[in-house]
C-alpha cells in the first residue's frame, strides 16, 4: 500500500506574477504562430501588456502585506522579493519599449525575441523569491539561458557572436563553480534551505574549511554574473555586442537579479561567518570600483563606457556587503545593508536605463555609439542632450539626481559600520566618485562643446515608444533625487521576512 | 587577520591538492604503465572501428534539431511515467498540473511544426 499522497495547499496569490507571466509568454508563442508575418507588430504589444498586467498582483500582494512561504520555506514571497519583482517587471517593460522599434527595424526574429526576454524575466521574478540552493539554481539558468540567446541576437554580426559565446561559455564556467561550492555547503549543513544551512554553519563547525570553500566558489560564481572584478572580463565585449536594447537588460536586470541572488544567500545563508565573507567582499568592492573606473577613463566607445560604468556601479553595490556584520543593530543591522543594496538597484536602473536609451535614440541618426559622434548634439538635439546629461550626472552622484542619494546611502552604511575596514572603503568610494566625474563629463562636454561631425545637423527622430521609456527613465531619475523618501521607504521595506 | 588568513589559506591548499592530484595521477600512470607504441595503437579511437575520413566531418544541422525535439518527449516521459504509475492518487490535482505541463511542452511541438522543422527537406 503506497503512502497517501496528500494534495499540497498552494497559494495561488503568491504564485499570480509568475503565473501571469507564464500566460503573457503562452499567448506571445500564439501571436507569433498564428498571426506569422502580419502579427509580428503586435509580440512587442502583448509583451508590454503582459509585463504590466504581472505588475498587479505583485501590488496586490504588497498591499496585503503578509509573508508568504510556500514548499517548506523554499520559496518566500516577502517584502524584499516583492520589491524587486516590481523592479524587474519595470526594467522588462521598459527593456519592450526600447525594444520596439529597434528589433522591428533590424528585421530580427521579433516573436522569439519577447518569447526569450519575458522567459529571462520569469527567471528574475523566481529568483527574487528563491530561499533555497536548488531554486536559486534553477531561478538563475532560467535567466540566464535565454539571455546567452539574447546576447547574439544579430546572428550575422560577428560582434553579436562573440557576445554570445563569451558570455555563455563564462557564464557556465560561473555555474559550475558555484554549483560546485553549493555541493560543499549541502554536504556540511545536510540541507538546501538557506536557513536551515544558516543554523548548520553558523554554529561551531568541525568542518570550517569545507565552508570556506564552499562560501567562497558560491560568491565568486555570483561575481561573475554581478561581473564584479576579477570576473568581469565578459562584460565589456558581451555589452558591445549585443543589440543595445538587451545591453540595457543584462546590465539593469541581470544584474539586480544576481544581487537578489546574493542578499538572499549572504544575508540568510551565510549570517554568522562573516569571518569568511566580509574580507571577501571588501576586496571585491574596492577592486570592482577602481578597475572598472580606470578602464572607463580609455574608452571612445559610449556603450563601452557605459559597460565599464557599470561594472564601477556593481563595487559600489558590493560596498554594503563588506560591512554588513559590522552594522550595530540600533543602526539597522544587516537590514540597513539590505535596504542600501536595493536602494542602490531602484535608482541604478532608471538612470542606466535611460542612459542607453538616450544612446538607441542618437544611433538611430548617427549610425554610431562613439563618443566622438556625440559632438554637436546639444545644439540640433538639446532634448536628446539635456536628458543624457541627467542620466550620467546621476550615474556620477550629483546632487540633485537620483544617483547622489544612492551614494549617499552607500556611504551612510560604510559610516554607520565605523571599523576600520569601513572607513578605508569608504574613502576607496569617494576618491572612485571622483575619478567617475571625470568620464561622465567628459561626455556632457562632447555633447555641449564640440561641434557635430560632418556639420550633420538634422533633426533626430525619437519614435514614440522610446521616448515613453526616456520619460519614464526620467521622470524617476528626477523624482527620487528631489524626493529621496520615496525611494528610502521602498529601501527600507525591502527587508528580508524570513531571517535566521 | 591571522585567523582569517587561515581560513582561505584552505582555498589554497583546496587548489594546490587539486593541481597535485591531476600531476601525481598522471606521473603514476606513466610509471607503472608499459610503454610498447605501435602504429595500430596510435590511431584514433573510434568505437573499436578504423576511423574514416578526415578529422573535419560535418554533419546535417537538422539532426541536431531532431535530437533538441527528443529532448522534449524524453523530459515529458521522465515525469510522466512515474505520474502515470500513481494516477488514482494524485487526484484531480495531479490531472490538472501534469495537463498544464503538456499542454505547455506540446506548445514546443506546435513551434517546431509551424516552423517547418518537422519537414524531412
Amino acid at each position: 500500500m503506497p503512502p497517501v499522497f496528500d494534495t499540497p495547499a498552494i497559494d495561488y496569490h503568491a504564485f499570480a506574477p509568475e503565473i501571469a507571466m507564464v500566460v503573457t509568454l503562452v499567448v506571445l508563442l500564439f501571436v507569433d504562430l498564428v498571426f506569422e508575418e502580419r502579427g509580428r507588430w503586435a509580440t512587442a504589444t502583448v509583451a508590454g501588456i503582459g509585463l504590466l498586467a504581472s505588475v498587479v498582483p505583485v501590488l496586490s500582494l504588497a498591499v496585503d502585506g503578509a509573508d508568504r512561504s510556500l514548499f517548506g520555506g523554499a520559496y518566500v514571497v516577502d517584502n524584499f522579493a516583492l520589491v524587486l519583482k516590481a523592479l524587474f517587471l519595470v526594467a522588462g517593460y521598459v527593456t519592450v519599449l526600447i525594444s520596439t522599434d529597434y528589433i522591428a527595424d533590424g528585421d530580427y526574429y521579433e516573436g522569439e525575441y519577447y518569447f526569450m526576454l519575458v522567459s529571462s524575466l520569469l527567471g528574475m521574478t523566481v529568483m527574487a523569491s528563491a530561499r533555497d540552493l536548488i531554486s536559486i539554481f534553477v531561478a538563475l539558468e532560467m535567466l540566464s539561458i535565454p539571455a546567452y540567446l539574447l546576447a547574439g541576437w544579430r546572428k550575422r554580426d560577428l560582434r553579436g557572436n562573440e557576445a554570445s559565446l563569451k558570455y555563455y561559455l563564462l557564464g557556465v564556467f560561473a555555474s559550475a563553480v558555484m554549483l560546485y561550492g553549493m555541493s560543499l555547503v549541502f554536504g556540511v549543513s545536510g540541507s538546501t534551505l538557506l536557513v536551515d544551512i544558516n543554523q548548520a554553519i553558523s554554529r561551531g563547525v568541525d568542518s570550517v574549511p569545507l565552508v570556506t570553500v564552499g562560501i567562497v566558489f558560491i560568491v565568486v560564481g555570483f561575481a561573475f554574473k554581478v561581473s564584479a572584478v576579477p570576473f568581469h572580463t565578459w562584460a565589456p565585449d558581451t555589452y558591445q555586442g549585443a543589440p543595445t536594447p538587451i545591453t540595457a537588460f543584462l546590465s539593469v536586470a541581470s544584474k539586480a537579479a544576481g544581487f537578489a541572488a546574493l542578499v538572499q544567500i549572504v544575508f540568510i545563508g551565510f549570517l554568522g561567518r562573516e569571518d569568511v565573507w566580509a574580507p571577501m567582499f571588501w576586496v571585491l568592492a574596492a577592486l570592482t570600483m577602481t578597475v572598472g573606473n580606470l578602464i572607463a577613463l580609455r574608452q571612445t566607445n559610449l556603450v563601452r563606457l557605459l559597460a565599464y560604468s557599470s561594472v564601477a556601479q556593481a563595487g559600489f553595490m558590493l560596498a554594503p556587503f563588506a560591512v554588513a556584520a559590522d552594522i550595530p543593530a540600533d543602526r539597522g543591522g544587516v537590514g540597513a545593508a539590505t535596504g542600501a543594496v536595493v536602494t542602490y538597484l531602484l535608482i541604478y536602473a532608471g538612470m542606466n536605463l535611460g542612459a542607453f536609451a538616450v544612446v538607441m535614440a542618437v544611433a538611430r541618426k548617427t549610425r554610431s555609439a562613439e563618443i566622438s559622434a556625440y559632438g554637436g548634439l546639444f545644439a540640433y538635439a538639446p532634448g536628446l542632450a539635456v536628458l543624457m546629461g541627467v542620466f550620467v550626472f546621476s550615474l556620477a552622484g550629483i546632487p540633485p539626481l537620483a544617483g547622489w542619494y544612492a551614494k549617499f546611502v552607500v556611504f551612510k552604511t560604510l559610516l554607520d559600520a565605523g571599523t576600520v575596514a569601513a572607513v578605508t572603503l569608504a574613502v576607496v568610494a569617494v576618491v572612485n566618485s571622483v575619478i567617475a566625474l571625470f568620464y561622465y563629463a567628459s561626455v556632457a562636454r562632447q555633447m555641449i562643446m564640440e561641434p557635430a561631425p560632418e556639420a550633420e545637423t538634422a533633426r533626430v527622430r525619437v519614435p514614440g515608444s522610446l521616448g515613453a521609456a526616456l520619460g519614464i527613465c526620467a521622470v524617476a531619475t528626477l523624482a527620487f533625487g528631489a524626493f529621496p523618501g520615496l525611494i528610502a521607504q521602498l529601501g527600507d521595506l525591502a527587508l528580508l521576512g524570513v531571517l535566521p | 587577520m591571522a585567523e582569517f588568513l587561515r581560513a582561505y589559506l584552505t582555498v589554497a591548499v583546496f587548489a594546490g591538492a587539486a593541481g597535485l592530484l591531476v600531476a601525481l595521477l598522471s606521473t603514476l600512470g606513466w610509471a607503472v604503465r608499459p610503454s610498447r607504441p605501435s602504429r595500430q595503437k596510435s590511431i584514433a579511437y573510434e568505437s573499436g572501428v578504423d576511423p574514416a575520413g578526415t578529422d573535419f566531418g560535418q554533419s546535417q544541422v537538422r539532426y541536431y534539431i531532431f535530437a533538441l525535439l527528443f529532448v522534449l518527449f524524453d523530459v515529458e516521459a521522465v515525469y510522466i511515467f512515474p505520474w502515470a504509475l500513481r494516477l488514482e492518487g494524485y487526484g484531480v490535482f495531479g490531472l490538472v498540473e501534469m495537463g498544464v505541463f503538456i499542454v505547455i511542452l506540446a506548445l514546443g511541438l506546435v513551434y517546431a511544426w509551424r516552423k517547418g522543422v518537422l519537414r524531412w527537406v
